[in-house]
């Protein structure tokens, strides 16, 4: 009998597992991993079967634009034109939604950052405007840190940031944030 | 120089990456021999606007038209490359 497959973190073996601030943490460094991702790219031409699915599963509207919609454990990012990044802190099953789904739980890493420093720090990583005039909670961008590509979005006004990266980056990716957030009082520690 | 990718909204150019002439056309399949030299081998260099693809590599992967004044850098245009390529079908049926 092969033995059953066991979620583990890409980070245990590669970056310290706690780095603590001396006083009050600025910025907050975990990884997030509690959560279900599946990759949903629509159909050439049932885009709107899809939309109507989601809307009867999940009780929301698939965002058109780069946005990023809550439903209860559940939520949608934009993640390019007719392809969606979902999530679920509950065991959802998204295989049933008429698109194109791969389950990206495994191959995905979610790296969470906040506190008032978050802003700051993550300035130093990535070369989008992140000031909440321009960048909000709910706002989901597809861009690079540090030329690693990441899905970036906030998802709440701590603020809290969520860098959703390759499984294989999250290493370089960490020790990137924990680099830039070194003087601004960050604590990173490993689930 | 900053590109305003359509889905995006306006981008720095390190998140693009560029393949080259937009205008090209592949020749029909029987066509002679200097016609697929010239798709092939064959560019113009203009010194001026220029249409050219690009793709948005480490945003939304999509491929993008580009139009370029390769004197200035100016940008006067950028369309998704799947919309060119329909209407360009659109029009060639």
């Amino acid at each position: 009998m092969p033995e059953a497959l066991i979620a583990k973190s890409p980070l245990r073996p590669h970056v310290a597992s706690e780095v603590s601030a001396h006083g009050d943490a600025g910025v907050t460094l975990r990884e997030r991993l509690d959560l279900r991702l599946a990759q949903i790219s629509a159909l050439r031409g049932r885009e709107q079967e899809l939309a109507d699915a989601v809307r009867q599963a999940f009780g929301v509207e698939l965002p058109a634009t780069s946005k990023r919609v809550v439903s209860g454990p559940v939520a949608f990012a934009w993640a390019g034109p007719g392809r969606w990044l979902a999530s679920s802190t509950a065991e959802t099953d998204f295989s049933a939604l008429p698109g194109a789904v791969s389950d990206q739980s495994d191959g995905r890493a979610v790296l969470s950052v906040s506190g008032p420093k978050a802003r700051e720090t993550l300035a130093t990583l990535i070369s989008l405007d992140l000031h909440p005039r321009a960048f909000a909670t709910g706002d989901v961008a597809l861009t690079h840190a540090a030329s690693i590509a990441v899905t970036l979005w906030q998802s709440d006004d701590a603020p809290t940031y969520e860098l959703v990266c390759f499984r294989t980056f999250a290493a370089t990716l960490w020790r990137w944030i924990a680099h830039a957030g070194a003087s601004r009082g960050i604590d990173a520690k490993l689930g | 120089m900053r590109i305003a990718c359509p889905h995006c909204g306006p981008r720095g150019v390190d998140e693009f990456s560029y393949l080259g002439d937009a205008t090209l056309t592949r020749p029909a399949s029987d066509a002679p021999e200097a016609a697929f030299a010239d798709y092939v081998y064959f560019r113009d260099n203009p010194a001026g606007e220029h249409r050219e693809l690009w793709q948005h590599a480490s945003g939304c992967q999509s491929w993008l038209v580009v139009t370029r004044d390769t004197r200035t850098h100016a940008i006067s245009q950028v369309e998704a490359a799947r919309d060119v390529a329909l209407a360009r079908s659109k029009g060639a049926a």
